[in-house]
């Protein structure tokens, strides 16, 4: 069932649900014996060595560094986005099923005329990794347009003067691409990637959790519950411990 | 399914080898004498029990040797079917439900007396596999009464060829001659009048039916029970199965008899919590013993000497190396097992004093780290509470580490873990490699 066909039967569904048999639930005995990992439980961690799988062009990851780095720039709180692993956990992103948005539902709206009212935010058709395609390309064909250079060459001052236009939609891009969703789109990617374990490729040694004092993938916090208003100088520590 | 009876493999091996080598007959280990008291002309399959008391002793019986664990596959209930593995093929449990054709339907009440005590089966002699060389301490009150519960068990028509997997000449059952003259003391329960009921009781059901000694002695070269480290120990290849003895260090010196009785019907005695192969002793036998039985049991291993086991050297855990581990036993293990180790009483482990984890041989707790296990799931103790697995986290080093931290903490004194010993189990095991990160 498409989503939006569920969405619109669920009242149907809710006032014939007499109807459907419970039955149609999986039931469950007992326990599982083993307490191994299946592999669909495990994470799925980011390597490095194959290089760039998705920008795999120097020009795109020049564009990318220059935007995710003006968005967490290296100050004395830690390192930038770029040096923290940003671009290398994004590639890994857009190389696998965010990239191919299979969460995503990705077929035209059913009525077009006003889905972002139904919906309450912007659809796509495209995947993540589409949109970053033509989101790259229309961001380097207005720097060309408007400044005569390449997107990376501009100013820090002028690379912010043109995020805040996307972000406050004053800036249309190319192509069609929309500029707000594009902006947020990086935004929300450039977070992720300083955010997520180091072991998805960015948050390098930890450096996004020890900034904002994230103690990682802890398991209890009993032991410190009792100890409020107090700096517990917590070590970060990732799901994959490297040692 | 625990691999623990891999053991059958060591004993079938063993047994052609040697049976070549002694070449002789054994009158001693084959005379049947002893099954004379049964019957010898009504057939399983004629004869159904109407003795409501002799059918439940029976049934406890059952439950004592624990015939389930290795005869009740999916093909239901005594249908047999349970493969155990060798080198050298593997060897298939009997149908011994009543069913004529396939089962042991045609068996006399002496010739399942023989089966059972004495080794011999339909097909010829038994691989010891089957644990006739404990049952033959059954009585024969105890084996009649079995008789009357096994004609009570529905036939179920399942075809087994025992031994068709093993390879020439080790699916030559007269080889085991040689086997059982070496090793199979055929001789009844003997009372020893100098101790109390309790204690000839705890000792028939440790030496007989429990067949305890199959796991917790070490064996020799020929697969055989060492009787001179009788109950000390024994490593059952991807478990070890701990020094029941009174050593303080790593048997049972500070247990009390109500203790090893608790463990026994509930999977825990409050420190302990069974885990693998007596995970599944206690599901499927020592959970139904009587509380008398229970305690009979605890009152005859604290009555064993203690084995000469010396806990290891101290390790200090202080040390700024181990820091770093203290920290990942915190962040992994702390939540379950507790920052002191004091576990959950019943359902989690405690490490501190949890002698049976302080042997020199830390299989058990390797094996946890790799595999993850399962808590006894009993009719007291209802959770069978998991231990999750840690292969796909940490490396080889990280979990010696952190076993090495466990064993010398809270008062704890044991060898330290080899990374290297924790390598070949997770290769044995075929458990997943540390993941690779950026
Ligand atoms: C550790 C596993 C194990 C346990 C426990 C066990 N058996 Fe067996 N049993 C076997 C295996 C394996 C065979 C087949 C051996 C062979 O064919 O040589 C067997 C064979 C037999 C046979 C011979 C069948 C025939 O067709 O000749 C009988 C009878 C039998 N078992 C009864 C019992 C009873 C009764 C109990 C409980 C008191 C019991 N077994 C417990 C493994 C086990
Ligand atoms: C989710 C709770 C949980 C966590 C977390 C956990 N354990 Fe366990 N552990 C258990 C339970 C429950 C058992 C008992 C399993 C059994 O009896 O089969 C157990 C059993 C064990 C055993 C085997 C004891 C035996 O009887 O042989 C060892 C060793 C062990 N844990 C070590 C650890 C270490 C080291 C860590 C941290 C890396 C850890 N556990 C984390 C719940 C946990
Ligand atoms: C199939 C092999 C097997 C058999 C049969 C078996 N055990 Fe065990 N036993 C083990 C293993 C393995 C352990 C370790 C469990 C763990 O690490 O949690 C164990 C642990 C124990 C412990 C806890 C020891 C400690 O120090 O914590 C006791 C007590 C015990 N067994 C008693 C018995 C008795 C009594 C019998 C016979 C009625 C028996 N076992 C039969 C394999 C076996």
């Amino acid at each position: 069932m498409k989503r939006r066909d569920l969405l619109r039967s669920f009242g149907a569904a809710m006032t014939t649900s007499a109807l459907v048999s419970p039955a149609a639930a999986a039931e469950l005995k007992g326990f599982p014996e083993q307490t191994a990992m299946s592999a669909d439980h495990l994470p799925r961690p980011a390597m490095k060595g194959g290089g760039f799988q998705v920008f795999t062009q120097e020009n795109d990851r020049k564009i990318l560094a220059a935007v995710f780095d003006r968005l967490i720039p290296s100050d004395k709180f830690g390192p930038s986005a770029s040096e923290a692993g940003c671009l290398e956990f994004l590639d890994d992103q857009l190389a696998g099923r965010y990239g191919e948005g299979r969460a995503l539902y990705l077929e035209g709206p059913v009525r077009p005329e006003n889905e972002e009212a139904i919906m309450g935010s912007p659809q796509f058709t495209q995947t993540p990794r589409q949109r970053y395609e033509d989101g790259l390309k229309a961001l380097e064909a207005y720097a060309k347009a408007t400044d005569g250079v390449a997107f990376h060459a501009l100013s820090p001052g002028r690379i912010d003067e043109i995020l805040s236009g996307l972000e406050e939609g004053k800036i249309e891009l190319p192509n069609g691409v929309k500029g707000k969703w594009f902006f947020e789109l990086m935004l929300q990617n450039a977070r992720e990637g300083y955010l997520a374990d180091p072991l998805y490729g960015g948050n390098r040694d930890m450096a996004g959790w020890k900034m904002i004092g994230f103690p990682g993938a802890r398991y209890d916090y009993r032991p410190y519950i009792e100890r409020q208003g107090e700096n517990l100088k917590l070590e970060p520590v990732s799901l994959i411990p490297k040692d | 399914m625990a691999n623990w009876k891999k053991i059958g493999a060591g004993i079938a091996v063993i047994a052609v080898v040697a049976a070549i080598g002694a070449g002789g007959w054994a009158w001693h280990s084959l005379n049947t004498v002893a099954s004379n008291v049964a019957d010898d002309t009504t057939r399983l399959a004629d004869f159904k029990s109407t003795d409501q008391a002799a059918i439940e002793r029976g049934e406890y019986v059952m439950r004592l040797g624990d015939c389930s664990a290795c005869h009740t596959r999916e093909n239901g209930k005594f249908a047999g079917g349970y493969e155990i593995g060798t080198p050298f093929g593997t060897l298939v449990s009997s149908n011994i439900t009543p069913d004529a054709g396939t089962g042991i339907g045609s068996m006399t009440e002496r010739d399942f007396f023989n089966a059972v005590r004495q080794g011999i089966g339909q097909h010829g002699m038994l691989y010891p596999a089957m644990p006739f060389t404990a049952y033959r301490k059954f009585s024969d009150q105890d084996m009649h009464d079995l008789w009357a519960y096994m004609s009570t068990v529905t036939p179920v028509k399942h075809d087994i060829d025992e031994n068709a997997g093993m390879k020439f000449p080790y699916n030559i059952r007269l080889a085991m001659a040689g086997w059982d003259m070496l090793f199979f003391d055929n001789s009844g329960f003997r009372v020893d009048g100098s101790k109390d009921d309790a204690w000839n009781r705890g000792k028939y059901i440790v030496d007989g039916g429990g067949h305890c000694a199959a796991c917790h002695s070490p064996r020799n070269m020929l697969g055989a029970e060492m009787g001179s480290a009788y109950l000390q120990g024994g490593n059952l290849g991807e478990w070890f199965a701990p020094d029941l003895t009174s050593n303080p260090h790593a048997g049972l010196g500070t247990a009390s008899a109500q203790d090893i009785a608790n463990y026994l019907q509930t999977g825990s005695d409050g420190v302990a919590v069974a885990a693998g192969p007596m995970a599944e002793a206690v599901e499927h036998s020592t959970q139904y013993f009587s509380k008398a039985d229970a305690l009979a049991v605890g009152t005859y291993l604290k009555s064993l000497p203690a084995s000469a086991t010396q806990p290891g050297p101290v390790q200090p855990v202080d040390t700024p190396a181990m820091q770093k581990v203290a920290l990942a036993y915190e962040v992994n293990c702390s939540a379950c097992h507790g920052l002191g180790g004091e576990g959950i009483e019943g359902m989690v482990p405690a490490f501190k004093a949890n002698h049976g984890l302080l042997s020199s041989d830390a299989t058990n707790m390797i094996h946890a780290m790799l595999q993850g296990a399962r808590a006894a799931h009993t009719h007291d103790r209802q959770t069978a509470a998991g231990m999750p697995a840690f292969d796909w986290k940490m490396d080889d080093r990280q979990i010696a580490d952190l076993l090495t931290f466990v064993r010398n903490s809270w008062g704890n004194t044991a060898t330290p873990v080899a990374a290297s010993d924790v390598g070949r189990l997770r290769e044995f095991l075929k458990a997943s490699k540390k993941m690779a990160t950026p």
